[in-house]
């Protein structure tokens, strides 16, 4: 593994479109994927992912290879997403409730979770998942659908690792209850 | 069981997924796990939920990767165009600061042998050489500097007219 990623640092360094492409094709449905869970709306997402890789371009020298590219790429995009939230006040990572749960969803449109979910049990996590924090929901796409270690992810979100633990406890304690009813129904 | 006691399994259960539980305690969940129905129970549901995460299929926009390509070619491009004149300005720099530096030296060091040659005052050769020399080449290394930001307000100001 750190062969490759010091071939895409070394790529990054001298600039290659050549690696930025295969990066891009690599990594673009993930990207796209962690971006939804951030913001908890598609608007915007493409630009984002736009201005994403523009960035990893420009500031791709700083990448050293010598940790794994994915969470290096989340944490650019994660920078990026910050700053058009904070032009958008109507989102923001930095206000928790206490139980995790946000009062009202932002738009009354159909979330993107709700548009997305494939199975039975995405359908019954998609509501949850729109009213979820999201310091919550992202935590938890980088650990169950990205798989990044806690150290990883405490990287991407720039907090401690007891942070990032505790938010997915926290998390999965919000969804738990979708299933701990249907258990007691069945 | 005490309720304390499901509640550290839970809490057990919870560190197994986060990826924060050593081998020995892992050991230690699978044992209680083996004859406790409730925390089975609460494993299964956790598990669903971690599942169920894995059951959104985001759709990509198609042309989204074709236009990212494009926009990262374009400003390859400009980068690798804008590294040559970079290094034009900092060789001309470099010229007018030698250019400076060597009209106050040849004015130290030959200015009292040129006055007598040319029959002139040391105070005139002075005058000569720093308004042809030094004080031209002191305006190119204090000036050359600020063109790429005047050249790039100047292209925000293009842009905003618009």
């Amino acid at each position: 593994m750190e062969s490759e990623t010091q071939q895409i640092a070394l790529g990054l360094r001298q600039g290659d479109v050549v690696v930025l492409e295969a990066l891009v094709e690599q990594y673009q449905s993930r990207l796209v994927r962690y971006l939804i869970y951030l913001l908890g709306s598609r608007d915007g997402v493409d630009d984002l992912v736009q201005e994403t890789w523009l960035r990893v371009l420009e500031r791709g020298g700083s990448y050293d290879g010598r940790l794994r590219f994915e969470p290096w790429l989340f944490r650019v995009a994660r920078n990026i997403a910050l700053d058009a939230m904070r032009k958008r006040p109507m989102f923001s990572l930095d206000s928790y409730e206490d139980d995790g749960v946000r009062s009202s969803p932002a738009s009354h449109e159909p979330s993107p979770y709700t548009l997305a979910a494939r199975t039975e049990d995405a359908e019954r996590l998609a509501h949850s998942l729109e009213t979820l924090e999201p310091a919550y929901r992202e935590v938890l796409v980088l650990r169950f659908q990205e798989d990044l270690s806690l150290q990883e992810i405490s990287v991407v979100v720039g907090a401690p690792v007891s942070t990032v633990a505790s938010r997915i406890y926290r998390g999965l304690a919000t969804l738990r209850p979708q299933f701990e009813e249907k258990q007691h129904e069945d | 069981m005490k309720t304390d006691d499901h509640e550290s399994f839970h809490r057990m259960i919870d560190e197994g997924l986060a990826g924060a539980l050593s081998a020995e305690r892992e050991r230690s969940l699978r044992r209680h796990l083996d004859t406790c129905s409730p925390c089975q129970q609460y494993l299964s549901a956790s598990n669903r939920v971690v599942a169920g995460l894995g059951g959104f299929s985001f759709e990509v926009d198609p042309t989204l990767n074709a236009r990212v390509v494009e926009s990262l070619r374009l400003r390859a491009q400009q980068i690798r165009a804008a590294q040559p004149r970079r290094r034009r300005w900092v060789l001309v720099s470099l010229a007018a600061f030698v250019l400076t530096m060597g009209g106050s030296f040849v004015d130290r060091q030959f200015g009292n042998l040129i006055a007598p040659v040319l029959d002139v005052q040391r105070a005139q050769v002075q005058q000569v050489l720093l308004a042809l020399w030094i004080v031209p080449s002191l305006c190119v290394l204090l000036l050359f500097p600020l063109l790429p930001l005047l050249s790039k307000a100047g292209t925000h100001r293009k842009e905003g007219t618009r």
